[in-house]
């Protein structure tokens, strides 16, 4: 049981990665940095409860706002580059983060220990969890918790007016100004959204994970959590959430192919990806299910 | 088709998170131990040859008869799995060890990046019950970053002492060759356990014995280009170079060494570097590199070990991957002597006699000679190991030995 | 002249050494943008992989030189053509981030079965043009570096050549303007885009070779590390120039030399995405690029 609940936790913390992703990507913009927003909400929240003795709520709080502030930042300069441009772009944001959380060298010794960011050593001791007696089980709970907030919010978001705009943007962006859509806006609150949720993400695993230092959110995170977001499909933020259960249980599943995991997992990726170009919710699915359900419905009302 | 193959797809990673079907052990004959190493990615040549060890003892314990619990002989099984080094797999397989395949304690891991949050996760004060830290034991066999066993009471390592390591280094080195006096380093700024080997370990050793420090260079772990560096090194003139780089780099180094004429008196190098690949990746440009280890193949029984475990396995044996096999054997007959259950129900109560028994132990037989494990107590490194230490020096694309203590080699 | 100058140039001469093996990099990308407009993000395991397969002349076989080179070569084809299968052909056309994702499973599978059937233990290529350095005066020059910035302007003539003055060439060129009117015209577009391929691959494969060789121990992560600096090259270039590739790669060079000397390790990496920033905001087509429509 504890395994699934270490499976779930690690799940229910990328989803959140992967609906930053998401939440870019359905203005039409891909963004390869997002694990540079999980980094600063990792080291900021981690920060706040191993160095300056805040409780996790507030830390988690100031991780997502750091999160968010950088991300409205970044989202201007975003403006200035389309398509895969903007992927390289924010590739290099992600990878001038992670270098600069590698420089990062702010210790203090408490109860005996030198705890705090130091450099490429790493940052350990982010133990306020497991100090106070909040099971593995309990924390899944909040991490639960948060996505659930997180997917509520983003469908309200969807549904709205704001929503459309989003899609519009991402559809044709002449046509959504000329619509009278204010693009900068809604490209910008994109970035500093995405920002939020993934810096979320990052002080939510940070105390799960009690550690975290640059190389956890090099390259290979930001492919991840793209490949959420790809391979679950950009109709849904459901989506993205099925798509990084699928993939993190893949990684654990697969271990019965040992040496092959990986192999078989980069084949399954091409496969899935050619079998369903968009994705495995994609907007054709969210019209089905859409469809389906008012069928289900109108047969309840009918006499 | 499409939708028949995507659909298996989930429900086949759906499925997976099953937890394996828990049998009695005592019952089936079997007692359970694991071991999570780095076996994909680009630490995996080290984790392999330490579950190539690790087998070996498992597979030779088994032909013996296995270890004799409660009376009766049980078979050894290794549940051995990959965490990529990554922090992530290394949190989800540890769960999976302790609770789902309900091993006795783990080996590994083989990254420290690793160590650190699996470490860290685990309970801090025994004890506790506002403490809610896993109770699941580790005998380290390679994650040597200084300090890592001190993060929990539940993690003990016999891993190299770094510290220790160099100051001997270059005690020996002061005492052999006294006309050395200044020395440059090299070191990898992104991987920890590179900068940690440099500010804990070589930089006060080179103070203690009066060596002037001209120039310290640093490049990334996956660099594969060195000449500014170089020309940095050449410019110092340094009569000791100090190489805390691994094997990949340090490859690609020392052969810019060589292009732009950096003549070094005496090469120092990091003990991971001490290994079959280095030789195999760099051959003679390493010509003379000294490195300080804990296992080279200088006794009889030290080879046999070697030659069987290539053999066998194609493990290479070094001070990484013999731990394993060497930790095998200390919890086999700590097992024997303290008495478990080996029964499901009492699987967290035996965890925590083999712990408490481990802090107890004192010394063990390593393969080499004696193994002292350090008590809770021990102020500076508490479960962590004190061993001996040999140098070793690359000659005609070989490690052969430079020293050795002199009590070793007799046996 | 005074050391700082000396140092400047010498940092120079390195830098634009260095920017010819990244020029050789971009150009097998940018060459396969122009056509296929689309990214093949699987290319630096390609030429990894060819790279690898080289391995097997050079330490089982023991085979001359001359064999490494076309293995890694027709190694690198086989493992493109693989690619285009795999990763290009069935992907229903209209989805253009499908390769982006199938082409980045490839690169997870490509680069753990290097590290599954090399243990990812460190091998090296021979030093075929010397392991010392020239001497040019007060400074030091490579000589594989020197080789690979010559073989950078031999490819970039020979696939001039091959563009401007061949029937191939004029397909190929044809399809990168507009693959439906060349398909109108009589040119067999889904042959274009295989040949593509192999030519991408090709270069790719003698290009590995002559990288392979500057490198001390090959390493697996060396395919996600092409890959980010063939995009950065590209990128700084202009998509689809291959005078702009081999610029950018000269440019990325030199700047990641001088701050690495000036200011050390972190500030190269820095710098070198500095310059990407720098490109643009300022200016999006790259140095040779046509204007983004």
């Amino acid at each position: 049981m504890e395994y699934v609940v270490a499976v779930l936790s690690i799940i229910g913390i990328h989803a959140l990665l992967g609906l930053s992703v998401y939440l870019v990507a359905i203005t039409g913009q891909l963004s390869f940095g997002q694990q540079g927003f999980y980094a600063i909400g990792a080291y900021l929240a981690g920060m706040a409860t191993a160095l300056w003795n805040w409780s996790l709520g507030p830390a988690l709080a100031l991780g997502t706002v750091a999160a968010g502030v950088v991300g409205f930042l970044v989202g201007f300069p975003a403006l200035r580059v389309r398509g895969l441009y903007l992927g390289i772009a924010t590739l290099g944001f992600g990878e001038i983060v992670r270098l600069g959380f590698l420089n990062l060298k702010y210790t203090k010794t408490i109860g005996g220990r030198l705890v705090g960011p130091n450099g490429a050593e790493g940052f350990r001791h982010v133990t306020y969890v497991y100090e106070r007696g909040i099971t593995q089980g309990q924390y899944l709970l909040v991490i639960l918790l948060a996505l659930a907030l997180v997917i509520v919010l983003i469908s309200l978001l969807e549904r709205s007016r704001l929503g459309v705009q989003f899609r519009a943007v991402e559809e044709d962006e002449i046509a959504a100004a000329v619509a009278g859509v204010h693009v900068t806006a809604v490209k910008v609150l994109a970035f500093t959204l995405g920002g939020m949720v993934a810096g979320l993400g990052g002080a939510l695993f940070v105390h799960y994970s009690t550690y975290i230092d640059h190389e956890m959110v090099a390259l290979p995170l930001a492919v991840s959590a793209v490949t959420y977001a790809m391979l679950g499909g950009l109709g849904s933020c459901w989506g993205t959430v099925l798509g990084a259960a699928v993939l993190i249980s893949l990684t654990e599943g697969l271990r019965v192919a040992k040496e092959f995991r990986l192999i078989v997992y980069g084949a399954l990726i091409i496969l899935v990806m050619t079998l369903r170009p968009r994705g495995l919710v994609d907007e054709r699915v969210v019209l089905w299910l859409g469809g389906w359900m008012r069928r289900r419905r109108w047969r309840l009302d009918a006499p | 088709m499409k939708r028949l193959a995507v659909g298996a797809v989930v429900v086949a990673s759906a499925l997976a998170l099953l937890p394996g079907a828990g049998a009695a052990f005592q019952e089936e004959g079997t007692l359970r131990i694991g071991g999570m190493w780095a076996l994909s990615g680009p630490a995996a040549y080290i984790g392999s040859s330490s579950r190539g060890l690790a087998q070996l003892a498992v597979d030779e314990i088994n032909e013996a008869g296995g270890v004799s619990i409660q009376g009766k002989r049980v078979k050894l099984q290794l549940y051995a799995y990959d965490d990529a080094c990554k922090a992530e797999e290394g949190l989800t397989v540890v769960r999976r060890l302790a609770d789902s395949d309900r091993v006795l304690f783990s080996l590994g891991p083989t990254c420290s990046s690793v160590a650190e949050p699996v470490f860290g996760i685990l309970q801090k004060r025994l004890d506790d019950p506002a403490d809610t830290g896993l109770q699941f034991l580790f005998f380290t066999d390679t994650a040597i970053k200084f300090g890592l066993a001190r993060i929990s009471p539940w993690a003990f390592r016999n891993v190299g002492n770094e510290p220790e390591m160099f100051d001997l280094t270059f005690k020996l080195v002061r005492e052999r060759h006294p006309e050395l006096r200044t020395a440059a380093v090299a070191y990898e700024s992104d991987f920890a356990h590179s900068v940690s080997t440099w500010k804990g370990a070589v930089e006060p050793a080179l103070k203690k014995y009066g060596y002037q420090v001209l120039e310290v260079v640093e490049w990334r772990f996956e660099d594969t280009e060195f000449g500014a560096q170089t020309t940095k090194l050449r410019k110092a003139n340094a009569d000791l170079l100090v190489m805390l780089t691994h094997t990949f780099s340090t490859c690609g180094a020392v052969k810019e060494f060589k292009r732009q004429r950096v003549r070094s008196k005496l090469m120092i190098g990091i003990t991971s570097a001490a290994s079959t690949e280095t030789m195999v990746g760099c051959g003679q440009a390493v010509e003379g590199m000294i490195i300080p280890t804990n296992f080279a193949a200088v006794t009889p029984r030290a080879r046999a070990l070697a030659e069987k475990a290539w053999a066998r396995y194609k493990a290479d044996s070094n001070l990484h991957s013999v731990p394993a096999y060497e930790n095998i054997y200390a919890i086999k007959s700590i097992v024997e002597k303290v008495g478990i259950r080996n029964e499901p129900g009492t699987l967290l109560q035996d965890r925590r006699k083999v712990r408490d028994a481990l802090a107890r132990l004192g010394t063990f037989q390593g393969v080499l000679g004696p193994i002292k494990m350090n008590g809770d107590d021990d102020p500076v490194k508490p479960r962590d190991v004190d061993k001996a230490v040999i140098l070793v020096q690359a000659r005609n694309a070989q490690w052969t030995v430079w020293w050795q203590p002199p009590e070793m080699g007799k046996k | 002249m005074s050391a700082l100058l000396l140092d400047v140039v010498q940092q120079t001469i390195n830098g634009l050494m260095y920017g010819a093996f990244y020029a050789l990099l971009g150009i097998g990308f940018t060459l396969f943008f122009g056509v296929m407009k689309k990214f093949n993000l699987a290319y630096g395991p390609t030429v990894m992989a060819g790279i690898y397969l080289g391995l097997l002349p050079l330490y089982v076989w023991k085979a001359p030189i001359w064999v490494v080179v076309l293995t890694c070569v027709a190694g690198a084809v086989l493992v493109g053509l693989l690619v285009e299968v795999a990763c290009f052909r069935y992907v229903a056309p209209g989805n253009e981030l499908a390769p982006l994702m199938t082409t980045i499973g490839m690169l997870i599978l490509i680069q753990e079965l290097v590290v599954l059937l090399t243990h990812a233990a460190p091998f090296e290529y021979p030093p075929v043009f010397g392991d010392e350095s020239l001497e040019l005066g007060p400074f030091l020059v490579r000589p594989d570096y020197l080789a690979i910035l010559l073989a950078g302007l031999l490819f970039v003539g020979l696939l001039y050549l091959l563009v401007e003055h061949t029937a191939f060439g004029r397909a190929m060129r044809a399809v990168a303007e507009n693959p439906r009117v060349a398909q109108l015209l009589g040119v067999d577009v889904s042959r274009v885009n295989t040949l593509t391929f192999v030519l991408t691959s090709a270069v790719g494969g003698a290009s590995g070779f002559l990288v392979a060789m500057t490198f001390g121990a090959l390493q697996p992560g060396i395919a996600g590390w092409m890959t980010i600096k063939g995009l950065v090259v590209i990128v700084i270039g202009g998509l689809g120039s291959i005078p702009g590739a081999v610029l950018a790669g000269l440019l990325l060079g030199v700047v990641e030399f001088q701050a690495l000397w000036f200011l050390g390790i972190t500030w190269r990496d820095i710098f070198a995405y500095l310059l990407l920033f720098a490109f643009l905001v300022l200016r999006p087509a790259g140095l040779l690029g046509r204007a983004a429509t």
